[in-house]
């Protein structure tokens, strides 16, 4: 991430929007809400070199 | 959206944050209203709350929640660690949070909304917490030192941020080596065109 975070996550996601008081424009997106981690490296150069050289990340999208 | 002109003008982020800022307030001072989201206790259930958790929280700040996640599902919060709560809202996961990290601990929750600041606060002094402050300010802007936390969370809020990388960089900047971000947040499984993010409407409701 361009943030500089690893291990990025996402571990849990479902229908939040369903049955709303009101009609919401979620489900025109098919928006989810989902729960994520990430951790900021444990070195400081490593997160700097993070930093400067993220310019785009593979999430892996596990099944759960 | 009235005029091709207006499709093709960008997005006016304070114009953006008052909106955001208008409903939120709603949100703290009408929670029975209704909105396009859940809110509450019934809320909270549904995203895997557990009901110990809730226990003792003022009545104000549980019927104002509005998350989309659980960042507490996400990893266990130790006796003595920091937390920065970005977009806290009523103080909810706030106050859960400092109860989690005990005396030795801190919180500071961040939100842009003084309607819903004055419930956390209030909730706060309600429920005799002593370990938690909440302070006005920007998800791009965290009025928080560097390295200061072990733990940033946040929920359904970052997806309000205009300027989403910011807010991450910022979330990084706070926490210390090593911290960890548990996010509650959305993902949309269809593209948003470039012309529908720029309508105020859509991105509260």
């Amino acid at each position: 991430m361009a943030a500089g975070f690893n291990g990025f996550e996402i571990t849990w996601r479902a229908d939040v929007f369903s049955g709303a008081p009101q009609e919401s424009s979620a489900a025109s997106f098919g928006t989810l809400g989902i729960n994520f981690r990430a951790r900021k490296p444990h070195d400081e150069q490593e997160w700097r070199d993070a930093v400067s050289g993220a310019q785009s990340c593979v999430v892996a999208d596990r099944n759960y | 959206m009235t005029s091709s002109g207006q499709m093709n003008s960008p997005l006016d982020i304070e114009e953006l944050r008052q909106a955001i800022r208008d409903e939120y307030m709603a949100v703290a001072c009408n929670p029975e209203q209704g909105f396009h989201f859940h809110t509450g206790r019934p809320l909270a259930r549904l995203l895997g709350y557990d009901d110990e958790w809730l226990d003792g929280i003022p009545e104000g700040t549980l019927a104002s929640f509005a998350g989309t996640g659980n960042p507490f599902r996400l990893g266990a919060f130790l006796p003595g660690e920091r937390v920065v709560d970005v977009g806290c809202g009523a103080g909810l996961d706030s106050l859960i949070a400092a109860r989690m990290v005990g005396a030795g601990g801190y919180v500071i929750g961040v939100d842009m909304t003084p309607a819903m600041l004055a419930k956390a606060r209030a909730s706060a002094s309600e429920a005799g917490c002593a370990n938690v402050a909440f302070r006005e300010g920007y998800a791009e802007t965290l009025p928080v030192p560097d390295g200061w936390a072990d733990v940033v969370i946040s929920n359904g809020a970052l997806n309000l941020v205009p300027d989403k990388a910011a807010a991450l960089k910022e979330m990084a900047r706070v926490l210390k080596l090593g911290g960890r971000l548990q996010i509650g947040d959305i993902l949309v499984q269809r593209p948003v065109p470039q012309s529908a993010k720029r309508k105020i409407d859509l991105w509260t409701g």
